[in-house]
């Protein structure tokens, strides 16, 4: 069975809610949140549709689009396709598992979305072109065309947060766009050298004629080592700005505190991970050597990432500053997973992006839930919430669990994988770094327990999860403990990926 | 029915997700739910063990996880071991949800402690029945996750909070240590199976300084779980929980976890003779350690959890001695009558609504249940003659002496002395002399509560007897069936005249202060006030912790602040501020006159000239 046209129906099938959108007059909440939620729900059910098909054995390889797209010039001499950049899709496992991830805390980032209180129908278009350029992100098989759906992300996402943040979201907007801008540039010129250097954009064609001794030579310009060791630094900011690596998270720390707690569902959710699928599909992806040679130094990073942000998680007094620095801290383990360059690794990585992507994301929704109740998430004025909201509490708690990796939870099992991979290679580090693992059951008991245990500083009218706000809640946590108790659903789709990358690094 | 045990720990997990769904509309009917699942889990596990007492031991295995090439498994593994733990389990498991049922009575969120109850039963259980190392940390941390929200049942007290956090900590920092002797000794032996771990340890596949040291890590976890010294803290301040998750948790089953740990690895310590001597050491050091601070305590819950520390030691130092029989064997009687302690405090509590010891007195005939229950209890933990703790903590004596450790031998027989005293400070104080409190409402418990204590009462007498050096080795031999380990250790009769010579004085000298009165009660206090304020502040180990790596934490994490907010944003604004720099500096170049942009031109050519010929054209 071929699809030529599903992976395009499925990016952008948001599109269709953005139309409708523009037809509806602006002051219908109701009918605009309904088409919201709504028009998240074809991405989902395609990504679903071909998740398990693919679990059943189908190959991802017949979904793969390819037309062509902007020629520069004739270079027919050298080569009938050199210097044309096409539109071409195509998913892996773990494309189709970031597509997946995307699409379900889309639908449940809408459902948290009915919270927004003002301008609906520009939130919604936005939301949802923000859908279309996260989906095109993990999809698109040519930089050129991955690199306009990263930009696509950044538009709409400055605009949520400037327009519907809380007191500095203006400050946090420009802060989100100058530290992603430059990014964004570093990879712009990434590409171009590549693109330049190579004749072509597509990434199975880059990596052909990175690998293969012959392609090598017909190369129009070859590559010099020193120059893949620049590019791959390059590629290391450029995404790492997006996971974010210390010392370049200081954006992410205001975004997740001023933007829209459903905006930042996505934003932890699921733009942290494009940093990390970046660097698996290109740092790693295309630079297998370089990333060889300086592997300790990225295992390093993301121990300073997962001890940094977990000591500074300790001090801080806001809810959402906890959780930032706490997102901080668990990207640290997507680095070390990497950085351990071996199947439970790397495994432990991809886990890690997945698990945190809905950990983070469950955590958020209960924070918007919280602080639509309370108006606050200071620790200091919060208190005995298991006492006026036992179900959100409980929620907290189940999630705290998680997040510090509790067995039985997504958290759990890419931890240990990461650490199982790491103690292969650099057992001393390792050690090091599961210090991390005590100082994460440490600041997040301090959070949640401060939150909700202890006597009661809320009065006893505040209402408890109701209605709506189960869906979320439930399936989210639902989908935690499955990944928890049968991490194979996720394992096992990625186990093609991980071969292609082992093979990759000649091992 | 072997085939079958995985049934067993899903009958509580059963039970805890109903009540939490419908447990609001069920209210106290609730405890039925509990008690029938628990009760079924324990005629499994009855049915289990009958069953493995004739056949050799069985095992299931289904792949878990992928990664690449390798696959983990989980599955379940009725050994002797597992079998007698699933029936220690199960069984206390049960009595305690029946005595919940008087003792929560009343209580707002009556169906949740149930949920909870359920929760960590089923956790118990499913540890107790991993095949592999991986599977048995999985549980391993889903029983403190029950411990953690039993003790913190009270969450609206500060002091639950705090000890339930206390709690989930320390035994995070020995699980951490287990998570690196697990993953250290996967990459030698390529499994977590405990099989194949064996296997590889008998060949000699793993170097024997590794195997050292991730024995020695392993045993890190057992030491935070077992509350053995330097992670004991929590152990006694998680009596915050109510008194029937102590009974369960905090003396039978959990805390004993990390017992079991060391006795379904036994091989492995056996391997390493370091090893060995770390857990024997760990554990006569602790015995004595908790046994001298309970001599002063005056919280009845309190002298029971440094008892419960105290007698984990002596199982350690039985395992550390080579005594696998001995130390299993004190672990199944401690658990009954610990849990009979425990219980028989809870409902001594129950009727007094006070803690503290110094304030009851006199309850003998008020509570004629409870009482004698007590003594009994008090009796077996003492080591008093054929009571059940006799024969175990004799066991654990002679194995101490025949594997030469002369030092922790006398330390263990100071600790059974203070243990005697201790134990009959408490009792004689709350049951003897005259009632201290408005006593004319103490009653005795309902039935409900005290038929549990009963059944706990008849096997911590009983329970001794299936390893007796009188009739037989029962136990040991099962045990110990197709292994080279002593089934029962053979030793020099004097020691057990020792043994009850050391109790017996305990008891006397309690009784001359507390019963008698012929010694002064503040005799250790008048004389040695330095020495009595050490023991009655717990050798100041909470204090030293809090000076030390509390407030060290707390520095590193302010100094990290202070990097991320000055420094690290200094950075960006520096890069900023460079960058608006430049921009200004390229706008006043800017400035219309045609001199300055020939000479800002034929620089830049001559720079772009250098590069080329530096470079040969190629980066």
């Amino acid at each position: 069975m071929n699809e030529p046209y599903f992976l395009s129906l499925l990016i952008f099938s948001p599109l269709l809610g953005i139309l409708a959108l523009s037809l509806i007059p602006k002051e219908q909440e109701k009918t605009i949140k309904m088409i919201g939620v709504l028009a998240t729900l074809p991405s989902l059910l395609l990504a679903l549709f071909a998740f398990v098909k693919h679990l059943n054995g189908y190959d991802l390889s017949q979904l793969t689009e390819r037309r062509e797209w902007i020629h520069f010039g004739k270079f027919s001499f050298l080569n009938e396709t050199n210097f044309t950049i096409g539109y071409e899709l195509h998913i892996d496992g773990l494309a189709l598992v970031m597509i997946l991830l995307t699409t379900l805390l889309a639908t449940f980032a809408a459902l948290a979305s009915t919270s927004i209180t003002k301008e609906w129908k520009g939130y919604f278009m936005l939301f949802l072109l923000l859908e279309i350029g996260m989906l095109g992100v993990f999809a698109a098989s040519n930089l050129v065309l991955f690199f306009i759906f990263f930009e696509i992300t950044l538009i709409p996402m400055f605009f949520l947060i400037g327009k519907w943040g809380y007191f500095e979201k203006e400050k946090a907007a420009y802060s989100y766009l100058v530290y992603n801008g430059l990014g964004s540039a570093i990879l712009l010129i990434v590409i171009a050298v590549l693109l330049a250097r190579t004749g072509t954009s597509n990434v199975a064609e880059i990596h052909r004629i990175f690998t293969d001794p012959v392609a090598q030579m017909q190369m129009v310009s070859p590559i010099s080592e020193q120059l893949r060791y620049g590019l791959f630094i390059a590629l290391l900011i450029a995404f790492g700005v997006k996971l974010p690596i210390v010392p370049l998270h200081r954006w992410m720390l205001r975004v997740h505190v001023q933007a829209p707690p459903a905006v930042v569902m996505l934003h932890s959710g699921v733009l942290l991970k494009i940093g990390a699928f970046g660097l698996i599909r290109f740092a790693l992806g295309l630079f297998p050597g370089q990333f060889q040679q300086l592997s300790t130094l990225i295992v390093i990073l993301g121990v300073v990432n997962l001890l940094y942000g977990a000591f500074l998680a300790f001090v801080q007094n806001d809810f959402k500053m906890v959780l930032a620095y706490s997102s901080v801290s668990h990207m640290g383990i997507v680095l070390i997973g990497l950085g351990s360059l071996n199947e439970a690794g790397v495994q432990g990585a991809i886990f890690q992006a997945v698990s945190h992507g809905f950990i983070s994301a469950f955590l958020f929704f209960l924070v918007g839930v919280l602080y639509e109740r309370v108006q606050t998430t200071s620790l200091d004025r919060l208190g005995g919430l298991a006492k006026v909201m036992p179900l959100t509490a409980g929620f907290f708690l189940a999630g705290a669990m998680a997040s510090l990796g509790l067995p039985g939870t997504s958290g759990f099992i890419s931890e240990f994988m990461a650490f199982l991979g790491l103690f292969k290679v650099n057992p001393v580090i390792a050690a090091v770094g599961t210090l991390g693992i005590i100082m994460t059951a440490v600041y997040l008991l301090r959070a949640v327990l401060n939150m909700t245990y202890g006597p009661a500083k809320q009065n006893d009218r505040v209402s408890d999860l109701r209605g709506m706000e189960f869906i979320p809640a439930i399936s989210l946590f639902a989908l935690i403990v499955l990944i928890g108790i049968y991490p194979n659903v996720l394992a096992a789709p990625l186990q093609t990926t991980i071969e292609t990358i082992m093979n990759g690094l000649g091992g | 029915m072997m085939e079958n045990a995985w049934l067993i720990p899903l009958f509580p997990l059963i039970s805890f997700l109903l009540l939490l769904v419908v447990g609001k509309q069920l209210k106290e009917r609730s405890a039925y739910v509990g008690m029938l699942l628990t009760f079924a889990s324990f005629v499994g596990s009855l049915f289990v063990l009958n069953e493995r007492l004739t056949m050799p031991t069985y095992k299931a295995e289904y792949v878990w996880l992928t990664i690449g090439t390798m696959k983990l498994t989980a599955g379940f593994e009725v050994s002797a071991l597992n079998a007698l733990m699933l029936l220690i389990v199960s069984l206390v498991s049960f009595l305690v949800h029946m005595y919940s049922k008087g003792y929560m009575h009343g209580d707002e969120r009556f169906p949740v402690f149930y949920a909870y109850l359920g929760l960590f039963t089923f956790a118990m259980l499913g540890l107790v029945l991993s095949p592999n190392l991986l599977q048995t940390y999985i549980f391993w941390e889903l029983v403190g996750l029950g411990s953690f929200l039993l003790i913190g049942f009270y969450f609206y007290k500060e002091e639950a909070k705090a000890a339930a956090k206390k709690a989930f900590i320390m035994t995070r920092i020995g699980d951490v240590g287990l998570l690196i002797g697990m993953i250290l000794l996967f990459w030698q032996v390529g499994s977590f199976e405990y099989d194949e771990i064996f296997t590889a340890v008998a060949n000699g596949d793993v170097s024997s300084s590794l195997l050292t040291l991730s024995a020695i890590l392993i045993f890190v976890g057992a030491i935070g779980k077992s509350g053995q010294f330097p992670l004991h803290t929590w152990l006694p301040d998680a009596m915050e929980g109510p008194t029937p998750v102590s009974a369960l948790i905090h003396a039978a089953t959990m805390v004993a976890a990390g017992v079991y740990l060391v006795a379904a690895l036994f091989p492995l310590y056996e391997a390493s003779e370091t090893a060995m001597m770390t857990v024997a050491i760990v554990g006569g050091f602790t015995a004595i350690f908790a046994a001298s601070i309970g001599l002063v305590q005056k919280d009845i819950k309190r002298i029971l959890a440094y008892s419960t520390v105290s007698q984990l030691g002596y199982m350690m130092l039985a395992l550390g001695s080579a005594g696998y029989v001995a130390g299993v064997f004190h672990l199944m009687t401690h658990a009954f009558f610990k849990a009979l302690l425990f219980l028989a405090a809870g409902s001594v509590i129950h009727a007094v609504h006070t803690q503290n010891i110094e304030e009851m007195g006199g309850l003998w005939r008020k509570m004629q249940l409870t009482a004698p229950l007590f003594l009994i209890g008090t009796l077996a933990i003492s080591g008093f003659p054929l009571f059940s703790g006799f024969f175990s903590k004799d066991e654990i004596l002679i194995a101490a002496w025949n594997h030469g450790h002369v030092g922790l031998f006398i330390l263990a027989v100071i600790a059974a002395f203070f243990t005697a005293f201790y134990m009959f400070r408490l009792f004689f104080l709350v049951f003897t002399g005259e009632a201290r409190l408005d006593a004319h409402h103490v009653h005795e418990s309902p039935s409900v509560m005290t038929i549990p204590m009963m059944v706990l009462g008849v096997l911590a007498i009983g329970s001794g007897y299936v390893q007796t050096p009188w009739f037989g080795a029962f136990l040991g031999e099962w045990l110990t069936e197709g292994t080279h380990w002593h089934a029962h250790e053979e030793g020099p009769s004097w020691i057990m005249i020792v043994a009850t010579m050391v109790s017996l004085l305990g008891i006397f000298v309690a009784w001359l202060m507390y019963g008698k009165k012929a010694l002064a009660r503040d005799w250790l206090s008048s004389r040695f006030p330095l020495l009595y304020n050490v023991l009655f502040n717990k050798y100041y180990v909470d204090e030293f912790y809090g000076s030390t790596v509390v407030y060290a934490t707390k520095a590193v994490s302010i100094l990290c602040q202070y990097i991320d907010r000055f420094l690290v944003e200094g950075m960006a604004n520096l890069i900023a501020a460079t960058a608006s720099g430049i921009g200004r500096l390229g706008a006043r170049l800017q400035n219309g006159q045609v001199q300055m942009y020939g000479t800002v031109t034929i620089i830049g050519l001559a720079l772009l000239v250098v590069i080329f010929a530096v470079t040969g054209g190629y980066l």
